[in-house]
């Protein structure tokens, strides 16, 4: 494992639901905690960063400015595993009912979204 | 040495402390000790995995035994008792099971109605908060997937 190229991911949870796309109440605890199975297991583990992330964008759907607030997840994995880590993000689009999924895999910001076909 | 010889997490699971390796319980006792100073949600978040991380990589547990060990159950659920005992977390209803179970075991809500015998409109109208299923409904449906539903005691928050 050593002598694989490891990457630095950290991604974004907000730590309520979209308000336009759901309610914008907090998540189910078994939410997060079926989150932090999943990294443990598929990722062998994660580090939180301290505090609380509090964002401030424009919706595109709705053009209005959202501020929400989240908890941001930091991992190291091989390079041939960021895939895993995209569809993860993508589900849980779906699950913690998010529009999108701030994702900055090395320093470099990407987006993920729900699966486009498929889960509602 | 462990303040209680059981600790009994949301779901009514019972741990046994007083059988503990003397690293696990010390890490049990640890956390506690934090959850009770520090009742923050992001703070105890980003302390008891650190923690936890440094007992898991002494050990040098593969993936699926961390978290099947009595440290991680309980510093989870410390982590949940203090989201919920400060409204950043909601407690989970069968709705919530549900979804998770429709979003981690099949693909679409349309393959779980086809699975299960549920209508997808019906199906929208639970997980809307509109309507319920009866008891036998979805203990049928669940049963139809290899699933069903179990009474536990009520949460003890904290």
């Amino acid at each position: 494992m050593a002598d694989e190229p490891m990457a630095e991911c950290s991604f974004l949870i907000p730590v309520s639901r979209d308000a336009e796309l759901s309610d914008g109440q907090p998540h189910a605890r078994r939410l997060w905690e079926w989150l932090h199975i999943e990294l443990e297991t598929r990722f062998g583990g994660w580090t939180l960063a301290p505090g609380v992330f509090t964002a401030a964008y424009i919706d595109p759907d709705t053009k209005a400015t959202v501020r929400d607030k989240s908890r941001r997840y930091t991992i190291a994995i091989p390079e041939n595993e960021i895939e895993d880590v995209r569809r993860l993000l993508s589900g849980v689009c779906v699950l913690f009912q998010q529009k999108c999924i701030y994702l900055s895999v090395a320093g470099r910001v990407e987006f993920i979204e729900a699966p486009k076909r498929g889960k509602k | 040495m462990a303040k209680s010889k059981t600790y009994t997490d949301l779901d009514g699971r019972v741990f046994g402390l007083a059988t503990l390796a003397p690293d696990e319980a010390a890490l049990v006792e640890k956390l506690q000790k934090y959850a009770k100073e520090h009742p923050d949600w992001f703070e105890y978040g980003n302390y008891w995995i650190a923690e936890f991380a440094k007992f898991r990589d002494k050990r040098g547990l593969t993936r699926r035994e961390t978290i099947q060990t009595t440290a991680y159950r309980i510093g989870q659920d410390l982590e949940s008792r203090i989201g919920l005992a400060t409204g950043m977390v909601r407690q989970s209803d069968y709705r919530d099971e549900l979804e998770l179970l429709i979003g981690t075991k099949f693909d679409t809500r349309r393959e779980f109605c086809e699975a299960t015998g549920l209508s997808e409109d019906m199906l929208s109208h639970v997980l809307a908060k509109r309507k319920h299923l009866a008891i036998d409904t979805l203990a049928d449906a669940l049963a139809r997937i290899g699933y069903t539903i179990r009474i536990a005691p009520l949460p003890d928050v904290r």
